[in-house]
């Protein structure tokens, strides 16, 4: 048996020699995945907070915050009260003295157009919001608008200043684009611009929402309203996913 | 290519801010004045003249002259009277044949008195007008008298909202 034995090893070795034969692998695949940070991030509108301290005639606060939900989309929304006063004069004669007063809740999501770089987390987002408002105008003070200068050289004053129209409502839909910067670990800049359409708006007869909590200026004869915050937010990381290998890195 | 498309987005945006000022100017309204058109007694369909008008404010003494007519010159169909918007009722003179005496500057034409009531109202027209006086249920009486040039007195549009109608008509 044991003369065979040798023959058997020689005849053996190509099987060997062939299970030696796997090449090398060089190019292991990472095993380190980088993983998404998933969670809540919350904040608020500087700049209605800069305008409420430098504005006499204006307060103002948002609350704004995001949910991550998938890679790109979030879920958005912001809430707030604003108090503005405004005069409408016509060389300098006031014409009209009002203050809008009220709160609004904007709710909708954000999709992320950004590639970020391995590690960043920085954003331009294209999102949508639907916007309720329930607010109060005050008229202050008014004259009455009269060309004809035969009995009275300036304007009168209105009869009923002093008025408040209260349980007005506002709804509208809202285009916003967005950029989010991560300046520090989980502390985010952003700016935003809105283009706001109104869907309903309930006004009062005598005198009409000419002003709207988060929706800004009204204009005559147009749904269209601008609006933008200035935000600074903290990101509260509360679980974390891997990235999805993209189909064409496979290759 | 992914990035043009939110700049472009806010350059369509920063569009519609500017382009959405056209408030400022107040074109839409204002105080009305008191359309006034003159007829044929006879045939009250046809516009009469009035010869050589002329119209004296009670309220503040003063001749009214306006863009609508010319005083002591024959009258246009209708002219535009204003009403005072701090009291609820306005007197005025309406002069025919106006003319001055030579010696004694005493008015020769034939006087008529009107007075017009009216409740006053306000209405907000626009956000670069704001309010405005409008006078609704106006009543317009003349003493009665023998020598009124003045023969009867409608009024059409009882609320003065704006000068585009007649308001009142005077029949002579």
């Amino acid at each position: 048996m044991s003369k065979y034995f040798i023959s058997i090893l020689i005849g053996l070795l190509p099987i060997l020699a062939e299970a030696q034969s796997e090449p090398l692998d060089l190019s292991q695949k990472d095993t380190v995945e980088y993983k998404d940070q998933y969670g809540l991030r919350v904040g608020a509108d500087i700049s209605k907070l800069v305008l409420s301290f430098v504005d006499e005639d204006y307060t103002g606060l948002e609350l704004v915050g995001d949910y991550r939900l998938t890679r790109k989309l979030y879920l958005a929304a912001e809430i707030g009260n604003e108090t503005k006063r405004q005069r409408e004069n016509l060389n300098n004669t006031l014409l009209y003295d009002y203050e809008t007063s009220g709160s609004y809740i904007k709710a909708g999501v954000d999709l992320n157009t950004y590639e970020n770089w391995y590690g960043m987390n920085n954003a331009i987002t294209i999102g949508g919001r639907y916007a309720v408002a329930s607010f109060s105008q005050t008229l202050n003070e008014y004259n009455l608008y009269e060309t004809d200068r035969f009995f009275n050289q300036d304007f009168l004053s209105g009869e009923n200043p002093d008025r408040e129209f209260n349980g007005l409502s506002a709804s509208w839909l809202e285009f916003v684009v967005g950029v989010k910067v991560e300046l520090f670990a989980n502390i985010f800049a952003g700016m935003s611009t809105r283009l706001g359409f109104l869907v309903t708006n309930t006004e009062d007869e005598a005198f009409p929402n000419l002003w709207i909590p988060g929706f800004n200026k009204v204009t005559e004869g147009s749904k269209f309203g601008v609006n933008y915050n200035y935000s600074i937010t903290y990101f509260i990381p509360l679980y974390k996913k891997s990235k999805k290998p993209k189909e064409d890195n496979q290759q | 290519m992914k990035k043009i498309i939110p700049i472009l987005l806010i350059a369509a945006t920063l569009y519609f801010v500017s382009s959405c000022e056209k408030d400022d100017i107040c074109v839409e309204g204002d105080t009305p004045l008191m359309v006034i058109g003159f007829f044929n007694i006879d045939d009250t369909t046809a516009a009469k003249r009035v010869p050589s008008i002329r119209i004296r404010s009670i309220d503040i003494d003063s001749v009214l002259s306006n863009a609508s007519f010319s005083d002591r010159s024959n009258s246009p169909d209708s002219l535009q009277v204003p009403l005072r918007s701090n009291a609820t009722t306005t007197m005025y003179q309406i002069i025919s044949n106006s003319a001055d005496d030579d010696e004694t500057d005493q008015e020769t034409g034939n006087i008529d008195t009107l007075t017009i009531s009216y409740e006053l109202g306000e209405a907000f027209i626009s956000r670069a007008c704001g309010f405005v006086v409008n006078y609704n249920n106006i009543t317009v009486t003349v003493p009665e008298s023998a020598e009124n040039w003045i023969q009867d007195i409608k009024v059409v549009q009882p609320n003065v909202e704006n000068t585009n109608n007649i308001h009142v008509k005077i029949f002579h």
